[in-house]
């Protein structure tokens, strides 16, 4: 879908550049993520991407063409959630939507995506009146509203409770299995563990490694089996690697003693993020 | 322009949903109110000047005041993220200010007619109020460009209709000679009640036209170099609103 080639940006009146050459691909029907901490960067490029943000350097290739080549009708084929409310606070829920439904050629009918988020109790309710949580929802289901080919969220799970943001998640993983294309920023590693086919890390306007989260961790990430059991009335720990599980020593000891707890031990996205950038994703 | 309609009812929605409407009206009623306590003969010197006031400094006003508001609430990047082009987005906002001028004028000139039995140059004045309006919306969306908040906003408008209106009336006064006085009205507020002056009294003809033809063209250019390119990086820009 994308080709981002030698992509750089300075907002107008800063010093520093906020994204800083940085290469990557969004493929055909993948979630695609950035993954990294305040300031690095994400939503800059997001920004770039859906051609609001205009005079960087570098070239970045739409479907084969250039970006900068492509008119408004751009649009008909992407939805946006963007990191903050973007609702007229007068307005409803409702009225909110129906405004920008009429902008677009193509829509959907969005009172199953309503309940889905669970807002059409509330939708004729102003806005403004909405919690953060609410609004962040909204932004999602007006991403949606003009039955989009690719989406772009950025911290589409910010301020959502965990129960909505797995219904979130659910979403984005069934728009990805209709054909869908996602290009989602995140600080939060769970987030982008669970949904992305690919993650990007970035650090101050640059790209740190690429790669999907399985591949990160079989590279970065240091797989062990860790027993639990009990013994003479303590609670004794063992690490076995994965060599060393096929050894009898793990089967004797599995056969032998009283376990309590079996866990496979992996090393998170979140650790691997701080040792290939050596920058924590908090604080 | 097939999106234009769709936008110019979202804002006109929008002006009764976030009480600007209701504001506009409130103070529409005490002008009419006003002219239908005066004597017929002040009616003449009156409009003009409501006139004036309502097409410049409340166009621009209005049409800043929702420029701040989409900003502040972020509307305004969902607005940019659909395929409506910016020149329409802008259009909208410049017809529903040329509307409401518009409508200030119905009133008045009703009121003048119905109540008073006071006639002028309808057309002359509608054709006035609409160029003048159109020049101040633009005038007011470049000055929410570089005003930080709405209050600053208000202010920079105060300084720009206070300086440029300061000449002509030293001029009135005679503190300024007639030789310079001739050319003020190169001063927009100046050239824009000339024009509307001339539905009332008689003009010279070269200086209404003059007052026209410059207004038309100061519209476009300030449009084409200064609000139409600087629009994407306003509406970008994080402001402390
Ligand atoms: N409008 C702006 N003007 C000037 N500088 C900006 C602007 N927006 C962001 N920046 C700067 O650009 C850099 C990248 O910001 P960006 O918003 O892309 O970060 P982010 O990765 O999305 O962070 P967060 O997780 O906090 O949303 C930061 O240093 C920020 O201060
Ligand atoms: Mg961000």
């Amino acid at each position: 879908m994308f080709e981002v080639r030698g992509l750089k940006y300075k907002y107008p009146n800063a010093q520093d550049y906020a994204v800083d050459g940085i290469d990557f691909e969004i493929r055909q029907g993948e979630i695609f993520g950035f993954l990294g901490p305040s300031g690095a960067g994400k939503s800059t490029t997001q920004k770039i991407l859906i051609k609001l943000l205009k005079d960087y350097q570098g070239e970045i290739l739409y479907r084969g063409k250039k970006l900068t080549e492509y008119s408004d009708e751009f649009y008909q084929d992407i939805g946006v959630s963007f990191e903050m409310p973007i609702s007229f606070s007068k307005l409803t829920a409702m009225e909110n939507l129906e405004f920008f439904r009429r902008l677009y050629k193509e829509t959907v009918d969005v009172e199953p995506l309503l309940r889905r988020v669970g807002l059409w109790e509330d939708r004729h309710k102003k806005t403004g009146e909405y919690s953060k949580g609410m609004k962040i929802r909204l932004n999602f289901v007006r991403a949606l509203l003009n039955n989009p080919k690719m989406l772009f969220l950025d911290e589409p799970t910010n301020g959502i409770d965990p129960v909505n943001g797995k219904i979130m998640k659910d979403m984005i993983r069934e728009f990805r299995a209709q054909g869908g294309t996602v290009f989602l920023t995140s600080h939060i590693m769970s987030d982008v563990d669970e949904l992305c086919d690919r993650v990007a890390f970035i650090v101050n306007g640059k790209i740190r490694e690429v790669d999907s989260p399985r591949n990160l961790k079989l590279k970065y990430g240091k797989r062990v089996v860790r027993v639990e059991y009990r013994e003479n009335g303590n609670v004794v720990s063992k690490e076995f690697t994965m060599e060393e599980i096929k050894t009898p020593a793990f089967f004797e000891l599995l056969k032998t003693k009283d376990i309590e707890t079996l866990h496979s031990g992996e090393t998170t996205l979140e650790d691997i993020f701080i040792k290939v950038t050596g920058v924590a994703l908090h604080g | 322009m097939a999106k234009l309609g769709i936008l110019v009812q979202g804002e006109l929605d929008r002006l009764r949903k976030y009480n600007l409407f209701t504001a506009t009206t409130v103070v529409l009623l005490l002008w009419v109110g006003m002219t239908w306590l005066l004597e017929a003969g002040e009616v003449t010197a009156f409009v003009p000047l409501i006139l004036l006031m309502d097409s410049t400094m409340m166009s621009s006003l209005l049409v800043g005041a929702t420029l701040f508001y989409e900003k502040k609430e972020h509307a305004i990047n969902s607005i940019l993220v659909t395929p409506v082009p910016e020149t329409e987005y802008i259009a909208a906002k410049i017809i529903v200010s040329v509307f409401n001028s518009l409508l200030t004028f119905l009133a008045l000139a009703a009121t003048a007619y119905f109540l008073k039995g006071v006639t002028f140059n309808f057309a002359l004045v509608a054709a006035a109020v609409v160029v003048i309006t159109a020049f101040h919306a633009l005038l007011g969306i470049w000055f929410a460009f570089f005003s930080k908040n709405f209050s600053s906003l208000l202010v920079n408008l105060m300084l720009y209709i206070i300086f440029l209106m300061l000449p002509p009336v030293l001029a009135d006064l005679g503190i300024i000679g007639e030789k310079i006085a001739r050319f003020f009205i190169i001063l927009p507020p100046d050239a824009a009640g000339t024009m509307l002056q001339a539905g009332f009294a008689t003009v010279p003809l070269g200086r209404l036209i003059f007052g026209f033809v410059y207004l038309l063209a100061l519209s476009a250019a300030l449009y084409k170099y200064i609000v139409l390119p600087g629009f994407n990086q306003y509406a970008m820009r994080e402001t402390g609103v």
